[in-house]
This record gives C-alpha cells, sequence and structure tokens, in this order.
C-alpha cells in the first residue's frame, strides 16, 4: 500500500531513494530542522503555557470593575446617587457599594487592628467556604480566609469590632485575585456599622469580561461627563496587559527558536550542494536520457521537502511531548497543552521548518537543474 | 473528444517518424564545427564534419584522443550545440529546437551508454534501467526492464547492485538502459574502453544485434577490436574526417553485407 503511494509520486520516490542513499548525513541535516521545529514550537508553548497559568488566576475577575471616588473636584467620597447612577447604566451587573474603614479586632482576648468593609449585599461578589452569606447582610460579620486562619476562627465564632460584639456567619473562600478591595485578611460588616460618609468604592461584576468593559464605558459616560467623578479600575486591562506582556515574551523566545532553525536551514544547503555535487554526473546521465530540468529541479526541491517534512514532523511531536510534560509541571494539568494557542504554535513551528528546508533546497536544486549536461558529463 | 485524439495521433506520427515518408539518415551531422573559449583561447575541436547515421547501421568513429570524436557524439547526441552547421534529426534541423524539446527529443530518439556506465550505486539492476521512464505513469516498465535485462543476458541479476556486478555486466546494464524507451539510435562512448577484450567483443555483439532490429549505433573508440563489428568507420584526426569507408573487418554475425552506403543513399 505505502510500496503503491511512492510510486504514484515517482519524484518524490526518487527523492527519497537519494536521501538514503547517505542516510548519515541526511538524518543529520533533518535533526537540525527538527530541533529548529522543536525549539519554536516548545518555546511557544512554553510561553503560553506560562501566560495561562498567570493569566489563569487573573481570569475569574476579567470581569470586575472598581469604581472609586476621582480625589478631584472635592469628590472624596460616592453618594447614594453615584450608587444609583451606576445601578441604572450597569445592566444586569451586580453593583455592591463599598464602605471601606479601618477598626479594632478582638479575638479570643487579643486585639488588632484589620480593614473593615461595609457592604449590603457581598452574596453578589464573594462566596463563602464555611457558613452561609445572608443576603442582603443585615447582622453578622464575614471573615476574610487569612483573617480566619491567622485567628482560628470559624463560622458560629464570636468577634469584636470597636467593641461590638458580632456573630461569624461566614468564612470567605481564598481571594485568587489582585485587587484593592481584598477581604482575605479583612471583616465585612453590614453597611450601616461602617462609620462614614457616602461610599469609598463600588465594586461591579458583569458577566464577561467585554461586557465589564462595556459597563465601564457606560459609567465613565455617565458620571464623568461634566466632571472627573470617578475612576475605574479595570481587571479585564490588567489581564490584558499582562497578556501583551506575555505575547511579547513569547515572540522573543520563538525569535530565539528561528534562530536554530536558520542554522538547520544552513546545513540542508550545505547538505544539498554537497549530494548536488557528488551526484553532478548522475543528474548529467539524468538530463541526458530525458529527464527535463524542471523534474532534475523538482527531485531536489522534493529531497529538501521530505527532509523538511519529515524533520519537522518529528519536532512537532517532540514539542507536543515536551508540551504535556511542562503543563504537567507548571499547570498541574498535561491535557491543557491541547490548546487553539498551542497548536497555532506547533503548525507555525512546523511550517518555518518545511519553507526553511524547501528555500535552503532552491539554490542547490537550480545550480543542478541548469548545469548543461554535457558539461556534468565531462571527464 | 474522439477525433480530438484522432488528430493528435496523426500529429504524433509526423512529429516522430519525421513522416513515415522519410528514408534519409535518422541522424545526421552536415558540416559542424564547435569552438571553445578556454582561458582567452580558442580551440576548433570540430572544423566542418559530416556524418550521417542510417537505420540499422553500425558506425564506429575512430581517432586518437583530441581529434573530437567526443565532441561530435554529444552534438550527435543533442547534448551540445555546434557553432555552425546543425544537427538533423529525422531530416530535421535541431538548432531550432528549444531545451525542453530537445530534451524531450533525445528521450524519444537516443540511447545513450557511457564508458564509466554510471550506473546509481544504491540501486538494483532494474531499478538502473528503469531510471529513464521513472517519471512516466507507465505500468509496465518494470516488465520492460526486465524483459531488456534478460535480453542481455542478466535475467538472473535483476536484483543485484552495481558493486556486484562484473565491468561487462555493469555494460550491459548500462545498455538496457539505453534501450528502454526504444531509441532509434544509440550512442556510445568507449563502450569497450573499461572492458577486458573478450566482455569487448560480447559487447559489441549484443550492438550489432541491436542494429539488426533497425537501430542505428554510432561508437566512439579507439578500439581497433570495434571496427571488427561495424558497417562503417569515420576516422576523425583534429576536428576533420580524414576517412570514411566500409570497416575493414566487418564481419556482421548475420553474414549479410550491408555495403557501402553513404547518405542519401535512402534505405
Amino acid at each position: 500500500m505505502a510500496g503503491s503511494l511512492w510510486h504514484r509520486f515517482p519524484t518524490l520516490l526518487i527523492a527519497r531513494r537519494n536521501l538514503t542513499r547517505t542516510r548519515l548525513r541526511s538524518l543529520l541535516a533533518m535533526l537540525g530542522i527538527v530541533i529548529g521545529v522543536l525549539a519554536i514550537a516548545s518555546l511557544g508553548v512554553f510561553g503560553s503555557t506560562l501566560q495561562t497559568s498567570v493569566t489563569g488566576s487573573l481570569g475569574d475577575i476579567g470581569n470586575q470593575l472598581v469604581v472609586s471616588p476621582s480625589g478631584q473636584n472635592n469628590v472624596t467620597y460616592l453618594t447614594d446617587q453615584d450608587v444609583r447612577d451606576i445601578t441604572r447604566v450597569a445592566g444586569d451587573a451586580s453593583v455592591i457599594p463599598v464602605r471601606q474603614g479601618v477598626a479594632t479586632l478582638d479575638v479570643h482576648g487579643t486585639s488588632q487592628r484589620v480593614t473593615v468593609y461595609g457592604m449590603e449585599r457581598p452574596a453578589g461578589a464573594y462566596n463563602a467556604s464555611e457558613g452561609r452569606i445572608p443576603d442582603p447582610l443585615r447582622s453578622g460579620a464575614l471573615v476574610g480566609a487569612t483573617l480566619a486562619d491567622n485567628q482560628n476562627l470559624q463560622a458560629g465564632d464570636s468577634i469584636a469590632v470597636d467593641g461590638k460584639t458580632y456573630r461569624v456567619r461566614a468564612v470567605l473562600e481564598s481571594q485568587q485575585a489582585f485587587s484593592p478591595i481584598n477581604p482575605d485578611g479583612a471583616v465585612i460588616l453590614p453597611l450601616r456599622d461602617v462609620e462614614g460618609t457616602g461610599y469609598s468604592s463600588v465594586v461591579v461584576t458583569a458577566d464577561t469580561g467585554p461586557a465589564a468593559n462595556e459597563t465601564a464605558i457606560a459609567i465613565r459616560a455617565a458620571l464623568n461627563e461634566r466632571e472627573k467623578r470617578v475612576t475605574i479600575f479595570e481587571f479585564g486591562n490588567i489581564v490584558q496587559q499582562i497578556r501583551s506582556v506575555f505575547n511579547a515574551v513569547n515572540l522573543f523566545l520563538i525569535g530565539i527558536g528561528s534562530i536554530s532553525l536558520v542554522v538547520a536551514g544552513v546545513s540542508i544547503l550545505n547538505v544539498m550542494l554537497m549530494s548536488a555535487i557528488e551526484r553532478r554526473e548522475e543528474i548529467g546521465v539524468l538530463r541526458a536520457v530525458g529527464y527535463q530540468r524542471t523534474d532534475v529541479l523538482r527531485i531536489m526541491l522534493a529531497e529538501a521537502l521530505l527532509l523538511g517534512v519529515i524533520g519537522g514532523g518529528i519536532g512537532a511531536v517532540l514539542s507536543v511531548a515536551g508540551g504535556l510534560v511542562i503543563n504537567q509541571f507548571i499547570v498541574g494539568d498535561w491535557s491543557a497543552v491541547f490548546t487553539v494557542g498551542n497548536l497555532f504554535y506547533i503548525l507555525v513551528a512546523l511550517a518555518f521548518g518545511v519553507v526553511t528546508s524547501v528555500l535552503s533546497g532552491l539554490y542547490p536544486a537550480y545550480k543542478s537543474a541548469n548545469e548543461r549536461p554535457v558539461d556534468a558529463l565531462r571527464k | 473528444m474522439g477525433a480530438s485524439e484522432a488528430d493528435e495521433g496523426a500529429a504524433d506520427g509526423d512529429a516522430t517518424a519525421g513522416g513515415g515518408s522519410w528514408t534519409g539518415p535518422v541522424l545526421e551531422a552536415r558540416d559542424v564545427v564547435k569552438r571553445y573559449e578556454t582561458g582567452g583561447e580558442t580551440i576548433e575541436a570540430l572544423k566542418g564534419v559530416s556524418l550521417a547515421a542510417h537505420p540499422g547501421e553500425f558506425i564506429a568513429v575512430m581517432g586518437p584522443s583530441g581529434s573530437g570524436k567526443s565532441t561530435l557524439l554529444n552534438l550527435l547526441g543533442l547534448l551540445d550545440e555546434p557553432t555552425e552547421g546543425a544537427v538533423y534529426l529525422d531530416g530535421e534541423d535541431t538548432s531550432t529546437l528549444t531545451e525542453r524539446a530537445r530534451t524531450t527529443a533525445r528521450k524519444q530518439t537516443i540511447g545513450f551508454v557511457f564508458q564509466n556506465f554510471y550506473l546509481i550505486p544504491t540501486l538494483s539492476a532494474l531499478e538502473n534501467v528503469e531510471i529513464p521512464r521513472l517519471l512516466d505513469h507507465d505500468p509496465d516498465r518494470e516488465d520492460r526492464a526486465a524483459e531488456l535485462l534478460e535480453r542481455v543476458g542478466l535475467g538472473e541479476r535483476l536484483t543485484h547492485k552495481p558493486g556486484e556486478l562484473s565491468g561487462g555486466q555493469k555494460q550491459r546494464v548500462a545498455i538496457a538502459r539505453a534501450l528502454i524507451n526504444d531509441p532509434r539510435v544509440l550512442l556510445a562512448d568507449e563502450p569497450t574502453g573499461n572492458l577486458d577484450q573478450e566482455t569487448g567483443a560480447s559487447v559489441l555483439e549484443d550492438f550489432a544485434a541491436i542494429c539488426r532490429e533497425g537501430v542505428a549505433v554510432i561508437a566512439v573508440t579507439h578500439d581497433e577490436m570495434v571496427t571488427e563489428h561495424t558497417d562503417r568507420t569515420v576516422t576523425l584526426i583534429d576536428g576533420l574526417v580524414r576517412s570514411d569507408e566500409p570497416s575493414a573487418g566487418r564481419r556482421r554475425a548475420d553474414g549479410h553485407d550491408p555495403g557501402p552506403r553513404g547518405p542519401g543513399d535512402g534505405r
């Protein structure tokens, strides 16, 4: 079956025969392509794996916005009117006004200063790891994961904040994300229990990143039209910036990988030139018995193509294997290698490998094809 | 569609046989001159040579080295172009042909046998014979190659690599390779040059047998023995034909005496 396939493409058959004549040399030339493709593909996969692992922890909050008073034009807090405006333009997104303060926390006889957040409906933004978050929060306190861990607090315990006693209704899940509103080390109380005027910030959680982005635009339009009342902290922007940094790093890594492919190309050029010189008389005979110039050109290019396709194929398979290992170690899930991005890197590397080979074969092939048979056969 | 195929067939007939009507020499050099430029110096390898080969004729081209006989063979084989004069294939001037058309003409008309055989060492005898037809989608190629090898007495050696064959056997593989395209002219450069006397004689016997099938054979040589098998001996000296006469010791295996022939007597 395979045999008949070869015979259907005699040019490839001849090319394969020619390559297997100098097996070691062909293998070494192919090794160059293998390494080049492996370098490009695996550096690309490595970069995108790193990106996945870093942005994975940021990915959840790409749909969050934190609206804060701008600090300009005497705006030092947000009013109920601001919150109503935000709610009006935010559509389906959940809007949680927050009043931030600092209070003294007494637990089991020890005392410390902690951040407190006053929220009416924290259930819209946070999840409990223990206990249940009442919605709305009218009484009791929620404790951040880090604080609960340090103070050995559990749902149902009693704590005192600024002398007032609260029952712990829930311990919050640990927050992966980096955010100006981070309840990990803080206590969340009902809004009216936190001193202050208005709100220190508003957390808006949309369904998706793009929706959050649109909401941010809408909020700016609604509140900042006449004067700059608010600044908006967009997580999506940060995620995007981090992504673009990683893309740059990736390109850099791939650039380094391509250097090895250039070296591989030179080595193929060398091998093909050598074999063109060695086979000079033979090519002369082929031309004499009726092979056209284009036939010779095609045979030589097919040799380069075979080197590129086989070498590139091996390189691609090896880089998938390498990607499995890298993902197992960095992300902890080997199957994470099968993403569209990684497939793209591998295909691009393979394509570069094949193109490099064929380009390198072009000059020797041209040279062989255009030599006059009478010169090639001159003794 | 059927009509156009018939047209093509007619056109083919015209092209290959020079018309079934052409009865002159299959290959002819008329007053060819070949000059080379080497390091500012002009060397005139051929100074006006004419030679015609009729179907079935076996011609020896003799001469000392430097006499221009290899150059003449290259011109006749359409591997090179004369500086002056022209080579005619079936009576048609080949100097106007494109490179591609010349290559096609070589493939359809001319078989080459080289002194150094030029077999591909990693291919079997059979595969070496198939080489000229390898790019054609020809299902009978392998059978035909085997048949040709059997004919030159190598039926038992089909799968042997050239390294496993003797000099005479290699030369026979080369002959079979030259015959696979059904040439009407066989050009041989020193066909006995690398062979001992006995092997050389039997190779020449093969050539004579090929001639009897109507193929013109031109052998360039400085081996006197070759002339024992040829019809005509052309002697070149310093780029000129010194003599062109029936071979002195001609003794064709079929005992047939073709008699003296010159260009244009239309056999």
